[in-house]
């Protein structure tokens, strides 16, 4: 159970963090726009995401694959325009990077901050992982959006590494029954393995999909089934990728 | 079940998920799964499934996060299977 403190803090960081949408979200934009990065067919991957999550508000759990360190700002950008997360703050999502990743430096800190990031061990004790999935049951319990990663970090096989996976997604489904889930993948045409950042001028493929998975257990044993179930949805959606890729060649 | 027979099929359990495989030949109680057999702590959850499986209990949350040793599990799957006696 999340303390008081905790929720108060979270409360105060999504409020700070909304405040400045805008400015966080366009210097990021405009970052990747230096990089040359471009979503391909952005106006009707937008369009989908707007048609799949409508004007319907309420706990939203976006599940992606994995490949570099700046995947979530890919998908923020490519999935809506910053004046959305403006004005549909349920859009903004919040993310779970790892606490290693977002202490490298000051900026990284306040971006995490400004970015609605829940930081967390990886590799951390149990409790701590377990105070982060109360950190995202209260906020998907206030009716939030959520963008995690179920394999847990950046593939070290280049595809979706359905052997190695954490099942913590499976958790955050459990504790929060009424959140739709959306399985969302996003791959740079250059992009051949795992990397901190995709290459300049990269293009990336962005294709979603909801997903309402169910499973007969409980407990652990349930996180497990869940969690598989949406690294497989994952799977098959980078296998639909690549069949695309090699027909269109 | 007594201590002994039981740190020999955790031994067997977790064997697959080790990596640090030079500790593992001379594990003992004290030996921690993850930092010490490099078992991938994902995988934790599968090998607290696994002892559910072999022994015939349930674990809940709190009990599996106090797994830290292959002791820790040792005596929690004595305890658990005395009391389901």
């Amino acid at each position: 159970m999340l303390s008081a403190g905790s929720r108060f803090w979270l409360r105060v960081q999504g409020l700070v963090s909304q405040i400045f949408v805008l400015l966080t979200y366009y210097s990021i934009a405009g970052w990747m726009r230096f990089r040359r990065y471009r979503i391909l067919d952005r106006g009707r991957v937008r369009a989908e995401f707007a048609a799949l999550v409508g004007d319907r508000r309420g706990p939203l759990l976006v599940c992606a694959n994995h490949l570099t360190l700046i995947d979530s700002l890919i998908i923020q950008w490519a999935l809506a325009p910053g004046w959305r997360l403006f004005v549909r703050p349920d859009w903004f999502f919040w993310n779970l990077p790892d606490k290693y990743n977002m202490s490298i430096n000051l900026f990284v800190r306040l971006l995490g901050y400004f970015g609605k990031c829940v930081l967390v061990r990886r590799k951390g004790p149990p409790e701590e992982i377990r105070r982060a999935l109360d950190q995202v049951a209260y906020l998907l319990g206030r009716g939030q959006s959520m963008l995690v990663f179920p394999e847990g970090g950046r593939s070290r096989i280049g595809r979706v590494d359905t052997e190695n996976f954490m099942y913590g997604v499976g958790r955050m489904m459990q504790d929060t029954p009424r959140a739709r889930v959306v399985c969302v993948f996003a791959r740079g045409a250059g992009q051949r393995v795992y990397s901190n950042y995709p290459k300049a001028g990269e293009a990336f493929a962005v294709r979603m999909k909801p997903v309402t998975p169910t499973t007969t257990f409980k407990g652990m044993r349930a996180d497990r089934d869940l969690a598989t179930q949406i690294v497989h949805h994952l799977r098959d959606m980078e296998q639909e990728y690549f069949e695309h890729a090699t027909l269109g060649r | 079940m007594d201590t002994a027979t039981a740190f020999s099929k955790v031994l067997g359990i977790i064997k697959p998920f080790v990596k640090n495989t030079a500790v593992f030949g001379e594990a003992n109680d004290s030996t921690r799964i993850i930092e010490d057999l490099g078992v991938n702590s994902a995988r934790l959850v599968d090998i607290i499934l696994a002892f559910e499986d072999e022994f015939g209990i349930e674990v809940d949350d709190e009990s599996a996060d106090k797994v830290r040793t292959l002791g820790d599990a040792v005596q929690m799957i004595v305890q658990k299977t005395a009391t389901a006696q």
